[in-house]
């Protein structure tokens, strides 16, 4: 492996599209950190499960097809619902009794992701599965002049953003919302304006898994679904958490900012290099930015 | 301290008088005449008892929740594999086969080092401890704790497991790299099959686990359990805590640093499973079950875990697949039941047979 294997030289076409690229990879990290970004933003609750929610998204969306033959698109909403209840029974027969111990919920939620894994293991097998993407028309590339970008990519660009406007517009301009950030605020002050901050936990923790479903129903058409796929996305989720802050704006820009980042290093090197720079360079950036992209939020949390 | 505690758990002398107990009935394994093959499972039992002290200690003592222990302890392995194989090599036949097949034409600079034995140990010591003060300096002086040390620690971990899966002209990529012979060392070769390396690992076992017990007792490790209980107090007394969190860090990385490369002795195998996530936190469940603020809780429940886990994977491939579902739902009730684990339960119920006593003593509870 010479350097000249190892370095791709600059050429503005190629570049271009992996800047294109970055934004997409941006979307799917975002995506996959939305969900995470509530749960941690309005319950300080570390859901390690969150990746094995974002699998058991993708098996549901693997069953409702193959089972029931519903097309790709209506498989979205029932593996936001599927998973959010099973979010709702982890967070009121597990969260709620460590409330009082952050960290243990770190730990709790990781044994929770183990018996994720390892029960769709013991049912479906370690063997890949695949989502059939529908239309068709989404499997193929975007072509014009030296872009080439596969459209679902784009369409999980377009859906990322949907679902976080979505999540802005909850969160801002309804009642509900209100309780949301009320809770946020102050957990006691809240209560005792008769906000039912348990079940606003809980609610909150539902739409935060329901989010991980829909994540996971996109994941499978984009790559194979397999018991261990959370692992893979778990990381760059905490990551673009912590980078931003915690809470949706910063979640977003770093998100967005992390995707370009690791492919603009991909490009010239490959893709496992790149992704060990940008962690590094994470550690460096948390080490003078502790509280992430935009700190004042964090008082807010 | 008058030398009269209150709960027969914090007797010291009894303490103690555990830890000789467990050891004496662990040097006692081969005294029975195991197996071969079962002397060499029981080896690796060792390592990972060591791993699970390295967690208690880290996590349990120091209050820093650390799911990276793999990357000093599989940083130490990969060093430890290199050595081995360049045991093998010789002169004329310099280059692993495995580069060969990568089309590697000559050594790399970086393999070049692993000739010397005594340097390669140097290298497998000092890499880890290096990489880990600096993270440790990068994390602490920047006050992270909690969570983001945990997500920090994780980051890391996946960065080097995708270096050690990517670089496979250095790595054998997701393969890893298998030394054809025993670890020699100073013309003695350790058998990993033999009565020897079961003295060995254990033997670092009981160094890891005195000397560790031994800092715990001592100022500094006082100092460190009070920077777990509260970072912001000790801060306020004067004391440095990024110094005392950066101490412990690298001292617990120091023992997973030893326990890959006990580990690589073993199986004479190196591969990107050291650097695995689950494998990490694996750790953090054994210390978790047996308490965290335990070294002998961590120790005895490591032991116990991973036997029982080879013991039902012999069963059958169900009993295998149902054992990682099993660990999962013990490890949630531990977490929801009993936060301090067994040892802490053990703590609990020797605390009943004392106020039976201090009852029948009425005054005892005011001199206390």
């Amino acid at each position: 492996m010479s350097v000249h294997d190892f370095w791709t030289p600059f050429s503005a076409g190629p570049f271009f599209n992996a800047l294109l690229l970055g934004f997409t990879l941006g979307a799917i990290w975002l995506l996959a950190a939305l969900g995470l970004t509530i749960i941690y933003g309005t319950m300080g609750v570390i859901n390690m499960a969150h990746g094995e929610f974002i699998m058991v998204g993708a098996y549901f969306t693997f069953l409702m097809q193959t089972e029931a033959g519903i097309p790709w698109l209506a498989c979205l909403p029932l593996a936001f619902i599927g998973v959010a209840i099973i979010g709702w029974i982890v967070e009121r027969f597990l969260i709620r009794y460590l409330y009082a111990r952050p960290l243990d919920t770190l730990l709790a939620t990781w044994g929770v992701s183990l018996v994720l894994i390892q029960g769709v293991r013991l049912i479906f097998g370690g063997e890949p599965q695949y989502v059939a993407v529908q239309p068709h028309e989404l499997t193929q590339s975007a072509e014009l002049g030296f872009i080439h970008i596969p459209w679902l990519r784009i369409f999980i660009l377009g859906a990322t953003l949907a679902l976080a406007a979505g999540t802005w517009a909850i969160l801002y301009k309804t009642i509900y919302g209100i309780r949301v950030r009320a809770v946020m605020q102050n957990k006691e002050m809240a209560a005792a304006f008769g906000i039912n901050a348990q079940q606003v936990y809980g609610m909150t923790f539902a739409y935060g898994a329901g989010l991980a479903g829909i994540a996971g129903a996109m994941f499978g058409g984009l790559k194979t679904v397999f018991p261990d796929m959370g692992l893979g996305y778990i990381v760059e989720a905490f990551l673009v958490v912590v980078t931003g802050g915690g809470h949706l704006f910063g979640s977003i820009y770093s998100g967005a900012i992390l995707g370009e980042l690791n492919s603009v290093f991909s490009y010239f090197t490959n893709s496992t290099f790149a992704r060990f720079v940008l962690f590094v360079l994470i550690v460096v950036f948390l080490r003078f930015y502790p509280q992430g992209l935009f700190p004042e939020a964090k008082a807010r949390r | 301290m008058t030398g009269q505690t209150q709960n027969l758990y914090h007797n010291k002398a009894g303490q103690w008088l555990c830890y000789i107990a467990l050891f004496v009935v662990l040097a006692l394994v081969p005294v029975f005449g195991a197996e071969p093959f079962q002397l060499n499972v029981y080896s690796r039992y060792a390592v990972y008892a060591m791993l699970a002290v390295s967690v208690s200690m880290v996590w349990g003592f120091g209050g820093i929740l650390s799911l990276g222990q793999g990357i000093p302890y599989g940083l130490a392995a990969y060093c430890m594999g290199a050595t081995m194989q360049m045991q093998y090599q010789t002169p004329d036949d310099p280059i692993p086969s495995f580069m060969l097949t990568n089309e590697l034409t000559e050594l790399p600079a970086v393999w070049e080092p692993f000739w010397s034995t005594s340097i390669g140990l140097i290298l497998a010591l000092g890499v880890p401890t290096l990489i880990m003060t600096i993270f440790g300096i990068l994390m602490f002086q920047a006050r992270l704790a909690g969570a983001f040390v945990a997500i920090m620690t994780l980051a890391i971990l996946n960065a080097f497991y995708s270096m050690a899966q990517d670089l496979q002209p250095f790595t054998a990529g997701f393969n890893g790299i298998s030394p054809p012979n025993p670890f020699t060392a100073f013309g003695v070769t350790i058998d990993p099959y033999s009565e020897m390396l079961y003295w060995i690992n254990l033997g670092l076992l009981a160094l890891v686990t005195l000397v560790s017990k031994y800092v715990l007792q001592s100022k500094f490790g006082t100092i460190v359990q009070a920077t777990r209980d509260d970072a912001e107090r000790v801060r306020f007394l004067g004391y440095s805590v990024s110094y005392f969190q950066v101490v412990v860090f690298v001292f617990a990385g120091l023992i997973a640093t030893l326990a890959g490369i006990v580990w690589v002795m073993t199986v004479q195998y190196v591969s990107p499973t050291a650097f695995e996530t689950p494998f990490s936190i694996y750790m953090v469940i054994w210390a978790a079950v047996g308490g965290r603020h335990s070294l002998f809780g961590a120790i005895v429940a490591a032991i116990v875990l991973n036997y029982l886990q080879t013991e039902l994977a012999d069963i059958s491939e169900i009993w295998q697949k149902a054992w990682l579902l099993l660990l999962g739902g013990i490890f949630i009730a531990v977490v929801l039941l009993l936060p301090r684990g067994l040892a802490g339960l053990f703590e609990y119920l020797l605390g009943f047979i004392k106020i039976g006593r201090r009852q029948a003593a009425p005054g005892r509870i005011a001199a206390n």
